[in-house]
């Protein structure tokens, strides 16, 4: 499924990534944590094709497909998904056009029909129960003026309608409150099934109490240095990143 | 083209102009080239002229005098740019004439008059108010058409008459192998509490180059509604001059939409003077440009009197190598007491080469007043072309929702069911193409 292999990047002339190995089976769930700084969302944003960021070393695959050679519109349509930490405002554009414009680009791409307005309304309005949506949010501008609750599950949502192979969520947890968090996390957890797999950047282990990972990646000075199962993340929860980066870091934390 | 050029054709060219009967007009005319013959061509020294210099574009072409004539289907064109003609009062002018032949009016109610500006010559209204709300002072071309225009279109209401269908008028500009020019006169005259729905829709299919030159005056009496909307669609090899000039009474409403999208060359000017108390004029435009275009935008207001209310927003995308201006004047004078003046342009450059100059003036001499104004030009957010690209959609497609996203605004608060469905054709079709 994902493989990436001695991945490294840099932005401008910082060196971020310095050699990321990781590889995701279908169906599973895998966290990265990390203190600030340690190139986690750099890790989500190489893998959406976020400008900005020179490779410089490594490979990254997805189903044996060059992600790194891709257009991020063509990585979308190859399966990855990221729900940004900061979701992006545009007004002016309604976000069921958004929507359908997105879900009929992949459909397109991968030789299915495209949904008329009729058939589309339908599916995502089923996939707005279960993130306590209200449908108004459909004829808003995108993002615009929604809280950062609505923002996030604004991100769920369109992963649910995309229903990419790989959802990448980058500090999806950053700025919700526990009833938000609970239900982005059923979002993702319902979303959960053999032939999807996802990458959860956080910084705190509490998404993962309700996501809960089957792997644990400690990332710092852009490596990763320890991997674990889920009881890692509350290891680190108690004992903060130092035992791992060495007590200079922990300052950071 | 020379201002010699034009004064020493004047005696050949004048005995063909219509109202060789009206010695009213005979008189305006010369006045007008005189006038002309005073200001000459304007300058890029002038503050109005200072981004759009002629002597590098319009005055080095040449046009004919000489009318070429076109056999063109309008009502079938019209039809496939999503307008649904057999609702309006359709107008057809070509190359600055009248074609009856493409032409088709409704049946039209006692008191209310639609006609071509050659065949009203007679009209004492026509007499009286042509010059009059656009005088020939310091506007050379609003000179030069006086001297020159060949036709146009009258419009006049009575009292209380109202007029529901659209008058959509065609200027049609269309030659082949030699140049062309047309001088365009139109005169809208609203009673008291009349209320008119004009469309002025310029089009160009040209081999050579050509020129248009308009002016269109419109005399609003108490609570007359003009709702006035001009579609500039000339084509590469246009050069479009034109202007709108109003002159508004008590309580009267101007609503006026601009959608400039073609031309070489094209200078928009919408001016109007709120001359009685509780007058209101509401000024909307697009202007998209690409490759070397250039459109100019100036508007004019001029609040005379208490308790008028102006609003304008005016919106610009500059693609490729183009220029877009946009002056927007506001003088509140002494007397203009409570006058709530609102003016916004927003600007949108696509390319490092095209390049916008935005100029707001408010002057203001009264001191019980609400007046704003802003300005902005900015480029393509790249944050939200990557959100969007992240999902799926092509980042040329990804562009193309954004400008849309930026100038739809435009379209989508038009009301006319007439109108909306062809301008977001329009509008559409310039994102496809550029």
């Amino acid at each position: 499924m994902l493989i990436i292999k001695g991945l490294k990047a840099k932005v401008e002339d910082k060196q971020i990534l310095n050699g990321i190995d990781l590889t995701i089976n279908p169906g599973e769930v895998h966290a990265i944590m990390g203190p600030n700084g340690s190139g986690k969302s750099t890790l989500a944003h190489v893998l959406s094709g976020r400008p900005g960021y020179e490779i410089t070393g490594g490979e990254v695959t997805l189903d044996g497909k060059d992600l790194l050679s891709l257009s991020p519109e063509d990585r979308a349509r190859a399966g990855v998904f990221l729900a940004f930490q900061y979701p992006v405002e545009i007004p002016g554009v309604n976000n069921t056009y958004f929507l359908k414009a997105a879900l009929n680009a992949i459909r397109k791409f991968k030789g299915q029909e495209e949904l008329d307005a009729i058939d589309f309304l339908e599916l995502v309005k089923a996939k707005l129960k279960p993130l306590k949506m209200n449908e108004s949010m459909l004829q808003r501008a995108v993002n615009e003026g929604f809280s950062g609750g609505e923002k996030k599950k604004n991100e769920i949502l369109q992963m649910a309608v995309l229903e990419p192979k790989l959802g990448i969520l980058d500090e999806t947890d950053s700025g919700l409150d526990i009833d938000a968090l609970k239900v982005v996390a059923d979002g993702v957890n319902a979303l959960r099934g053999k032939n999807r797999s996802f990458l959860i950047v956080t910084h705190y282990q509490r998404l993962l109490d309700y996501i809960v990972p089957d792997q644990v990646h400690v990332l710092a000075d852009g490596k990763i240095i320890k991997t674990g199962g889920k009881e890692l993340a509350r290891e680190l929860e108690e004992k903060g990143y130092g035992w791992l980066t060495g007590e200079k870091k922990e300052a950071k934390v | 083209m020379t201002q010699d050029l034009y004064v020493s054709s004047f005696p050949r060219l004048e005995a063909k102009l219509p109202g060789q009967d009206a010695a009213w007009l005979k008189a305006l005319r010369l006045q007008a080239l005189e006038r002309f013959k005073q200001t000459g061509f304007p300058t890029d020294e002038l503050e109005n002229w200072k981004y759009t210099n002629l002597s590098l574009t319009l005055l080095k072409e040449s046009f004919a005098f000489e009318t070429a004539t076109s056999t063109a289907a309008v009502a079938t064109q019209l039809k496939k740019a999503g307008f649904d003609v057999d609702k309006a009062h359709l107008m057809v002018f070509i190359n600055g004439r009248f074609s009856k032949e493409f032409s088709s009016l409704k049946p039209l109610a006692k008191g209310i008059t639609v006609q071509n500006m050659a065949s009203s010559l007679s009209s004492e209204t026509v007499k009286a108010f042509v010059g009059k709300i656009a005088p020939s002072q310091n506007r050379a071309f609003t000179a030069l058409n006086t001297a020159f225009f060949t036709d146009g279109l009258f419009v006049q209401l009575e009292a209380g008459k109202v007029l529901d269908a659209p008058i959509h008028v065609v200027y049609l500009s269309a030659n082949g192998n030699q140049t062309t020019q047309s001088h365009v006169r139109n005169l809208l005259v609203l009673g008291d509490d009349s209320k008119v729905n004009v469309i002025e829709h310029y089009w160009g299919e040209n081999l050579s180059a050509y020129f248009t030159n308009v002016v269109t005056e419109a005399a609003m009496a108490k609570g007359s509604s003009l709702d006035h909307t001009k579609i500039g669609l000339e084509d590469i090899k246009g050069y479009h001059i034109g202007s709108l000039i109003a002159l508004q009474e008590e309580g009267s409403r101007l609503s006026s939409r601009l959608f400039s999208i073609g031309g070489a060359l094209t200078r928009n000017e919408i001016e109007t003077t709120l001359s009685q108390k509780k007058a209101e004029c509401v000024l909307e435009g697009l202007y998209l440009a690409k490759e070397k275009q250039h459109v100019d935008t100036r508007t004019f207001i001029d609040h005379l009197s208490p308790n008028c209310n102006s609003h304008e927003v005016y919106k610009g995308v500059a693609d490729g190598q183009a220029t877009a201006v946009f002056d927007g004047r506001i003088l509140v004078r002494e007397n203009a007491q409570k006058t709530d003046a609102r003016q916004s342009n927003k600007n949108l450059l696509l390319t490092k080469e095209a390049k916008v100059y935005s100029k707001p003036q408010l002057q203001i001499y009264a001191d019980d007043v609400k007046c704003s104004h802003g300005s902005a030009t900015g480029q393509i957010d790249e944050e939200a072309l990557f959100y969007l690209q992240s999902r799926g959609i092509s980042r040329d497609e990804a562009k193309k929702v954004l400008v849309y996203a930026f100038a739809g605004e435009m379209v989508e608060k038009i009301e006319s069911a007439y109108l909306k469905p062809a301008l977001k054709k329009l509008v559409d079709n310039w994102m496809e193409v550029h």
